[in-house]
């Protein structure tokens, strides 16, 4: 059954597009006719990926103490998102062979909030049945506003890559095709022609479709000479060289002008704060930060056109900047550096935040694609991870109506599940990773991070993405609607009406 | 009833193609008008490029076809990817090429790897090629730790005449996160 679905949905994409073009052509020209009540110029979107609820409040007690406050926590409006996925093959939510996934991996999520559709973990662009949808980068661009997507991973990982292609599986990266990373026979039902978008690598697609002007990242590694003769011959300032795989520098990004501007500054993903501040005359520490590279895309898309172009009649822009270290640095569960990836973040919050004070006509949105490694904050002294130790027993002689079924009747360690504490004895041991301790800024003096005394202790559940719902914070025109709790594909709603590119 | 016109002939092609396209592709687009209410514009989304030469066959490396390796060794060829992983424990028996390739970046999951081997004859010259495909299915269950070393083995392809005396590997796929 899967199979003929997934059959049916490949071979009438086409169609579809045609005829939902037929539908809907008019929707933006109709809209512009409206009055502006509620629309924004522009809005800036940025994500922390993998930033739960406590990722915040951690990063707010080490940086500015338990009363203080993070930049993106000031926003007026504030509220939460739900993030599941669902299975390959399913249908959206109400539909009959609607079949969730309680838990997203960052492709899934991504094409919720770009596209407005549930799709399978892995999926870019796609709907669970395999259907191209048409992402929000993709219908700002059309509508004509100026278009940028930042990130501190490669920007052919599955958050930027989410914006500007349509992929059955995030691993078709590039620079090469092949076919394990490309297809996906389970949601086709057979290969598909290597000539079709979604098995076309993702390289391929941001250096030919044009969908951002502004790309700043990662990734050198992922594009080829023949992408920067593409992108060159789209009118792309390429900063570095691609053929070359000469990394851009912060240098370069400071010196870049022009409507499109394409700069990667690691073949990889880009260096953790923590170890740029730790060396910083390394090469890597010549990398521009999120927040350098979030205040250069601003300015590059906010300029007005040079004399003698032709007008932009006045169309904002529409920017996505992604904080992609926190979830890679909270797989690894390595809270200083996850606290140094937020705090960046926060601090490119900041900057969006700014000019959106300036501009008075931005929206500007702080949230996540999920949670990553059940992140949490322990009281002082206490123990983790009770199933390696010594679970809590959940019967009660002394009032029997708390017992349960089944009965744990001691706290004795479970040998089928445990082989016990692993974790080392010290809190300065770095094999002592839970709990990981900090200083907070009211600590006594003398007190330092990975000390017994410091007033911040960390801890992971595991070393993958929870289920969590996830932050939410907004101002700006249309924020009022991200106040209390909203799934992930609704983001693309009230994106889509404040930069009325969505009837 | 008057008899059918070629215009609605046409109306109902249209409404055939919205049932039928529709079904799997204005689906997604309700998935957005679920929660936003609105409606898309389909054509916005870029799905074909001009020029972009569609690739066949799978991946392989420039740098196996330049490789002269001496007998008895097994060197590393030249990849996208060489300063995001190490190649350890190589050994060749000469029926087959083993080894690990350790990430040495960002490591929660090894996504996508692929692995060529070129096997030379004692002039150094190249034989024939073999791979090693790793791809990580996603079925939602994370029963293993995340693994930084990915074992191979890759066999001396059939149909050879000369012995195979020496190796090189290479890395076109890497994707981890």
């Amino acid at each position: 059954m899967r199979r003929r679905i997934s059959v049916l949905a490949s071979t009438t994409v086409v169609a579809a597009l045609l005829a939902t073009a037929v539908v809907t052509a008019g929707t933006v020209s109709s809209a512009s006719a409206d009055d502006d009540k509620g629309r924004a110029k522009n809005v800036i979107y940025l994500l922390g990926d993998g930033m739960g609820r406590t990722h915040v409040t951690a990063a707010r007690e080490r940086y500015y103490g338990a009363s203080g406050k993070l930049t993106m926590e000031t926003l007026p409006a504030q509220g939460y998102v739900s993030t599941y996925a669902v299975e390959k093959g399913s249908g959206q939510p109400g539909e009959a062979d609607f079949r969730p996934n309680a838990v997203t991996d960052s492709a899934s999520a991504a094409t919720a909030w770009s596209s407005g559709v549930k799709t399978y973990n892995a999926a870019l662009g796609v709907d669970a049945k395999g259907a191209v949808v048409p992402t929000m980068m993709e219908l700002a661009k059309k509508s004509g506003y100026r278009t940028g997507n930042v990130s501190t991973a490669e920007v052919t990982d599955a958050t930027p890559a989410g914006q500007m292609s349509h992929a059955l599986a995030r691993g078709c990266q590039g620079p090469v095709y092949s076919d394990a990373a490309c297809q996906d026979i389970t949601v086709t039902g057979a290969a598909l022609p290597t000539s079709d978008v979604r098995v076309t690598p993702i390289a391929d697609q941001i250096a030919r479709n044009g969908t951002a002007d502004v790309i700043l990242g990662g990734g050198l590694g992922r594009f080829d000479a023949a992408d920067e003769t593409a992108l060159k011959g789209h009118g792309y300032s390429v900063l570095g060289s691609i053929a070359t795989q000469t990394t851009a520098t912060k240098t370069d990004l400071a010196a870049a002008a022009g409507q499109k501007v394409f700069g990667l500054f690691n073949k990889g993903n880009l260096t953790i704060e923590k170890s740029k501040s730790e060396r910083p005359t390394s090469a890597e520490a010549q990398e521009p930060s999120l927040p350098e590279m979030t205040s250069k895309a601003i300015e590059l898309l906010s300029q007005k056109k040079a004399e003698g172009e032709k007008s932009d009649k006045g169309k904002g822009f529409y920017l996505q900047v992604e904080g992609a270290l926190i979830d890679k640095r909270s797989h690894a569960n390595d809270a200083a550096q996850t606290l140094a990836e937020v705090k960046a973040f926060d601090d490119a919050v900041a900057i969006a935040q700014d000019f959106a004070k300036r501009d008075g006509n931005t929206l500007v949105i702080v949230t996540a694609d999920h949670e990553c490694a059940g992140f949490n904050i322990i009281e002082k002294g206490t123990f983790t991870n009770a199933e390696a130790a010594t679970p809590p027993a959940n019967t009660d002689s002394g009032n029997t109506a708390n017992n349960s079924t089944p009965s744990r009747p001691s706290n004795a360690r479970d040998a089928a599940r445990s082989t016990g504490i692993i974790n080392g004895a010290g809190a300065a041991d770095p094999k002592n990773f839970g709990p990981a301790t900090f200083r907070t800024p009211t600590d006594p003096a003398g007190v330092v991070d990975g000390s017994p005394e410091a007033g911040l202790w960390l801890s992971y559940l595991s070393g993958n993405h929870t289920g969590a719902d996830v932050p939410v914070y907004a101002a700006g025109p249309g924020a009022d609607q991200l106040q209390g709790t909203v799934d992930n594909i609704a983001l693309f709603g009230i994106v889509g009406r404040a930069l009325r590119v969505i009837g | 009833m008057k008899p059918r016109t070629p215009r609605a002939i046409a109306l109902v092609a249209i409404a055939a193609v919205l049932i039928v396209g529709g079904g799997a592709y204005a689906l997604a687009a309700s998935g957005a008008s679920g929660s936003s209410g609105g409606s898309i514009s389909a054509g916005a989304a870029r799905t074909t490029f001009p020029g972009l030469v569609a690739p066949s066959g799978q991946p392989e490396l420039e740098s196996i076809g330049k490789a002269h390796p001496r007998p008895g060794e097994v060197v590393q060829a030249a990849g996208p990817f060489d300063d995001r992983f190490l190649l350890e424990n190589l050994a060749f028996d000469g029926a087959a090429v083993s080894g690990a390739v350790r990430v040495t970046s960002d490591v929660s999951a090894v996504l996508d790897l692929e692995v060529v081997a070129g096997f030379y004859d004692d002039t150094g010259a190249l034989l024939g090629t073999g791979r090693f495909v790793h791809h990580l299915v996603d079925d939602g269950s994370h029963s293993v730790a995340p693994e930084e070393l990915v074992t191979f083995t890759i066999a001396v392809p059939s149909g050879i005449a000369v012995p195979a005396v020496s190796v090189a590997l290479g890395v076109p796929v890497l994707v981890n996160e």
